[in-house]
């Protein structure tokens, strides 16, 4: 090699490393973190689904949005007044938001946004369900008109939602608002070629089983976020994502069940590790139709009384879980701090199934506890505890998923472990739709009129401190009464690395990744 | 010899046709309703099901739902996802469609020679310590699950060293891990082949007159013995390529490779029959098709093989 030459490389050489470097500095402003599978979709219409709202979360928004604490804070609206009546909602909209096209955010975007979710054809994913008590919304779903008649544009900032029946909780609904202008612009596939909200970031790309990519929305009515862009890197092995965590390729990392347990016992993850229940509300349901020692209140508590939640949590969930003591979770708007404790007492429980007339079990019918079979270790421990402190013999038995939800819907199943997950962020959501005796939800078929009068009637309180008494007063009557036995809920487990701020886990998934800043 | 490619070629049609029907019954004898599994959380909703059935043409006769497959199949159509809502089955997959072919034919590209050149290098220091330790080193090779190696592997070199990326696909530093990984069986299991193949070629009457006329032991072994050692090993490659398709479903996985193997373990946890029949079908052709590459090739190099009258 020639003097020249060898110069010129080393300019070369140089030059590269110079390069790499700024494309090191450029690359370090991108948060990079990992889902398990590609989304089922990416427009906020057809969205229905977990992983697709990881995503879209930070690129859309509705009226209102949730805040690290569960609390409810106003997003797109500034303001919403019910009517008397709770029937009529007024919407004042945030002024001067700008969509990721540049246009301005107004009254008829929510409006489209609405309509578009109950146009036949249009296949409106969960966001529908919420519609469905606007005047109106029948006749648009059956294809009888094209406008939803409830929704009213008094002025561009302003919107009038008349609903058929009170909904308290229209306003914290979360809806993903999108900008009216996207889809005549770029056909039925928009979604794959252009970003129409107005949340923090834009969409970019989605290279399907590789990576979601957005950009930041310099124009941001919560002002400009201070990393370029947000990399939602496709893993599904729990072990590849701490590999990649371990060798610096993701900056934060929501770790699946597998992962999350490696990482609880290991001492080095400790500091980096964040743990948090998931509004998920787990309990055990007992059909008193289908079993006749259900019955009795005192066979109950013993079940629940014989549960050692402690050893639980420790044993089966790896400490990747949190104890429950009622029906609402920590976490979500309308929690209980205060609800009494749920404990291990063998010697209580033991008492109690021999006032019921079952001494060590003695006299109980055949008893079942049945669940799909990713649940069978969980199952297994209930029976295997019920015969040590009880005496009672339960038999388990695993059914294919789509067969048992078929049987628990019905109604058919006695004796089970269930969790609901909430779909909204308040608490009516689990009160309603698990143990209200009108819900198809209400699997363990549980009734009690003076309950379905508490939450008939906390549906009506806009007031949220004022609701949450009711659910309080509704979740007494449900522990007093042992309709159901609170079981550990799992928990979301992530890892942060130490040079990440201002993002974290809440009991619904990530936070808002608006004021992300990476040093 | 064209005529025999053709037929050949023709050959693979019942074998797919089997293959189509199979998948079909296998995934009608799973049970569950993959709709009440779709709808998660709203599982009671009847109206939403229904309409999910309709999309689906679940909702048909099931000899119905076969013709429509066995027609949707003829052209190219695989129907809709079930995970994906919608979406069609071929959009799914059609960027995950090559990478599974592409790291086989990778891995058989880097097993092949070494796998060579470390049976032939066995065979000529035979029962010598250096035998004795690569035939140690093979049995390893052979026998240490893929999983196990690439936990190993990438913990020293990716995240220790940092010399290598973890996971991921599309730079050739990311291929450097799964592609040794996925070399290794197939490259022992080659070197005792041709180890084996080569021992015997040695002691054939062509090579103790090749070194009788006093030609060079290099000439002898790389011109003589190596040339027929190959022949006996091209046959191999056609197993060795199928059991590289099937490791691929490990190696995607641990490297996020995202390819066909790790598609079909996600399609098959979240149930999505139509997604995991493509892939089976998929994987059957490739597998058909690279034999009948293996068997035509062989008729290429062994000119006693009489192409037009078939192998026999």
């Amino acid at each position: 090699m020639t003097k020249l030459a060898m110069l010129n490389s080393r300019a070369v050489l140089i030059g590269l490393a110079a390069a790499l470097a700024l494309a090191g500095a450029v690359e370090a402003k991108t948060f990079r973190t990992n889902i398990r599978a590609d989304p089922a979709m990416m427009d906020p219409i057809t969205y229905s689904e977990i992983v697709a709202g990881d995503v879209l979360d930070n690129i859309y928004e509705g009226f209102s949005e949730v805040a690290d604490d569960g609390s409810i804070v106003p997003a797109l609206a500034t303001k919403w007044e019910a009517s008397a009546d709770n029937k009529t909602w007024r919407f004042t909209l945030r002024r001067g938001v700008k969509f990721h096209s540049g246009r301005e955010f107004t009254a008829k975007d929510v409006k489209f946004t609405m309509e578009t979710l109950m146009t036949p054809g249009m296949k409106g994913g969960l966001t529908t369900t919420y519609l469905k008590k606007i005047v109106g919304a029948d006749a648009l779903q059956k294809g009888e008109t094209k406008e939803l008649a409830g929704v009213k544009i008094v002025d561009p900032y302003t919107v009038d939602i008349n609903l058929v029946e009170a909904d308290v909780l229209f306003p914290i609904y979360p809806f993903y608002f999108m900008d009216a202008a996207i889809p005549a612009e770029h056909g039925a596939d928009w979604w794959s070629k252009a970003s129409a909200g107005t949340g923090p970031f834009k969409f970019v790309h989605w290279k399907r089983g590789v990576e979601i990519k957005l950009d930041a929305h310099k124009d941001y009515w919560g002002g400009a976020p201070t990393i370029d862009g947000v990399q939602f890197l496709i893993v599904p092995s729990g072990d590849t994502v701490l590999s990649m965590y371990d060798a610096g390729a993701l900056d934060f990392s929501f770790l699946p069940e597998l992962a999350m347990r490696r990482a609880l016992k290991d001492p080095r993850y400790a500091k980096e590790l964040i743990s948090v229940p998931r509004a998920q509300s787990r309990y055990m349901g007992m059909n008193q139709n289908l079993y006749a020692p259900f019955k009795d209140k005192r066979v109950r508590e013993a079940i629940s009384a014989a549960l050692d939640r402690d050893a639980m949590i420790k044993g089966l969930f790896n400490d990747a879980g949190f104890p429950l003591h009622g029906v609402i979770t920590p976490g979500v708007a309308g929690y209980n701090p205060n609800i009494a404790k749920v404990g291990f007492d063998p010697a209580r429980a033991k008492k109690l199934l021999a006032e019921a007339g079952y001494p060590d079990g003695k006299g109980m019918p055949p008893l079942e506890i049945s669940n799909p079979p990713d649940f069978k270790d969980e199952i297994t421990y209930y029976a295997n505890q019920l015969k040590r402190v009880l005496g009672i013999d339960v038999k388990v038995v695993t059914v294919e998923r789509a067969t048992f939800i078929k049987a628990m819907n019905a109604g058919e199943v006695p004796f089970f472990p269930w969790g609901w997950t909430a779909g909204y962020p308040d608490a009516n959501y689990y009160l309603s739709q698990m143990w209200h005796s009108k819900s198809p939800y209400n699997r363990a078929r549980y009734s009690n009129g003076q309950y379905d009068a508490l939450i008939d009637k906390a549906q009506t309180v806009a007031d949220p401190p004022a609701r949450f008494k009711l659910y309080h007063e509704a979740e007494k009557i449900l522990m007093d009464d042992w309709a159901t036995i609170p079981l550990p809920i799992p928990a979301q487990v992530a890892l942060r690395k130490p040079n990440v701020k201002n993002v974290t886990m809440t009991s619904y998934g990530y936070s808002s990744f608006h004021k992300i800043e990476i040093q | 010899m064209l005529t025999y490619a053709m037929r050949r070629l023709l050959g693979l049609v019942p074998v797919l046709a089997v293959a189509v029907v199979l998948t079909f019954i296998a995934i009608q004898a799973i049970p569950g309703d993959p709709i009440l599994i779709m709808l998660s959380d709203q599982s009671a909703d009847k109206a939403l099901a229904a309409r999910l059935r309709a999309e689906y043409g679940l909702d048909l006769p099931l000899w119905q739902q076969f013709l429509n497959y066995i027609r949707g199949v003829a052209t190219g159509d695989f129907g809709k996802s079930f995970r994906f809502v919608g979406v069609p089955v071929i959009d799914v997959i059609k960027d995950a469609l090559m990478i599974s072919p592409v790291l086989a034919l990778a891995a058989t590209a880097l097993a092949v020679p070494v796998g060579v050149i470390v049976g032939v290098f066995a065979a000529l220091r035979r029962n010598s310590w250096a035998d004795t330790t690569v035939i140690l080193v093979l049995i390893a090779g052979i026998s240490i699950p893929n999983f196990a190696l690439s936990a190993f592997l990438v913990f020293i070199f990716a995240v220790k060293l940092g010399i290598v990326p973890v996971a991921g696909w599309g730079t050739l530093e990311q291929a450097v891990l799964p592609v040794t990984i996925l070399a290794v069986p197939p490259a022992a299991y080659i070197a005792r082949l041709s180890r084996t193949y080569m021992l015997e070629v040695l002691q054939q009457d062509y090579i103790r007159t090749a070194r009788a006329k006093g030609l060079s032991r290099r000439l002898v072994v790389y011109r003589h013995a190596l040339r027929n050692t190959l022949v006996p090993l091209l046959t191999t490659i056609g197993i060795i390529f199928g059991g590289l398709l099937s490791a691929a479903f490990v190696v995607e996985t641990i490297f996020n490779i995202p390819g066909l193997g790790r598609m079909a373990i996600q399609a098959i946890f979240s149930r999505d029959y139509p997604v995991t029949m493509a892939i089976v079908l998929l994987f059957t052709a490739f597998y058909a098709l690279i034999n009948l590459l293996v068997d035509v090739l062989y008729g290429v190099i062994d000119p006693r093989i009489r192409l037009g009258g078939g192998p026999t």
